[in-house]
């Protein structure tokens, strides 16, 4: 799994404190998740989309 | 007892239950063991210290295990909780099960039986735990 988090994170100038705080995770695990080393939930990829203001899933998670 | 539980972490590389995450944390477990300390320095020893030992053990011991339940941690770190548990417990069972052979084998070269019970009735509760667990899990999703 590849991700965009970053990408769009950093679009909306939003810290990977906030992202992890508005996702209900830890820091450690957005960290994880931008460098494509943790593969989350359905519900965590859904929810990080809708914090990172994007509508598809597809556009932040990208199955490799 | 008041507190957050955000106070507290998952305890990683230093054995079981939790840590305390801030300073907040670490004067909670200060003030949790100071009665017992006060206690112990200027109770005078009779059945009074004994059974206000015991009350103080019971309500830090719960407390305790209400931290370790309710520790914040999100779905990564309870993966990472499952797979470290599951092998500290793969390690305990061949341990244990090398034990029981050890006290097996010595034990036939007498020509007694001779295991402690206690590492069956270990080995026993853990298989009844999994079982309950499994159809927990099964039950539930």
């Amino acid at each position: 799994m590849e991700t965009k988090i970053a990408y769009y994170r950093n679009k909306i100038s939003m810290t990977q404190e906030e992202l992890a705080e508005r996702a209900g995770v830890t820091r450690q695990t957005i960290i994880s998740l931008e460098q494509n080393r943790y593969n989350p939930s359905l519900y965590l990829a859904y929810k990080i989309t809708k914090v990172l203001q994007q509508k598809n899933i597809e556009d932040v998670f990208i199955l490799k | 007892m008041i507190k957050k539980y955000e106070w507290f972490a998952r305890r990683k590389y230093t054995g079981w239950g939790f840590t305390p995450a801030t300073w907040q944390g670490w004067v909670y477990v200060i003030v949790a063991i100071l009665p017992f300390v006060a206690l112990m320095s200027f109770a005078p020893i009779n059945q009074a210290r004994m059974i206000l030992i015991a009350i103080w053990a019971i309500i830090v011991g719960v407390d305790f295990i209400d931290i370790v339940i309710h520790l914040p941690k999100d779905e990564r770190d309870r993966l990472h909780e499952a797979i470290a548990e599951r092998n500290a417990l793969w390690v305990i069972i061949v341990v244990l099960a090398v034990g029981v052979g050890y006290q097996a084998a010595s034990g036939a070269t007498l020509g007694i039986f001779k295991v402690d019970p206690v590492i069956l009735v270990a080995i026993f509760a853990g298989l009844i735990a999994k079982i309950i667990s499994n159809i927990y899990l099964d039950k539930k999703d």
